[in-house]
């Protein structure tokens, strides 16, 4: 059941390219099918 | 044999060309950009300049491969060159 309350956290954080291992760390996807007005 | 000329969403060939999607906004951001995918209503973040700048180089260049050399070298070429597959299933990027 639907909380009823849009809630858009990416929680994406600044990330140093030198660290970065593996390709889930660059790309990040977030469905906001059903938010409307969000973008 | 021939190669089907119809959009294989999710297949990616890094020796073809590539494109942002048209139907794709990307937008700056600080970690890097955010793609958002008018069609399938998909956003994606990109977290990495380096990646964000391969995707804008992507159809001027002869393939995904050498976007992704023209960006970053040795090792990390892998790594560029799996998230764009990653781009690809999620349809940011299609087949020029």
């Amino acid at each position: 059941m639907s909380e009823g309350t849009t809630k858009v956290a990416p929680a994406v954080e600044a990330t140093n390219d030198d660290a970065l291992s593996t390709d889930e760390l660059l790309v990040e996807e977030v469905s906001i099918d059903g938010m409307c007005g969000v973008y | 044999m021939s190669r089907s000329t119809e959009r294989q969403v999710g297949e990616f060939d890094p020796s073809r060309q590539w494109r942002l999607d048209p139907q794709v906004a990307l937008r700056d951001e600080e970690f890097g950009a955010l793609a958002y995918h008018y069609g399938t209503r998909r956003l994606v973040f990109l977290k990495s300049r380096d990646l964000v700048e391969i995707v804008r180089k992507l159809a001027t260049a002869p393939s995904a491969t050498d976007a992704v050399a023209a960006v970053v070298s040795g090792e990390q070429q892998a790594t560029y060159e799996a998230a764009l597959s990653r781009l690809a299933i999620s349809e940011i990027i299609s087949a020029a």
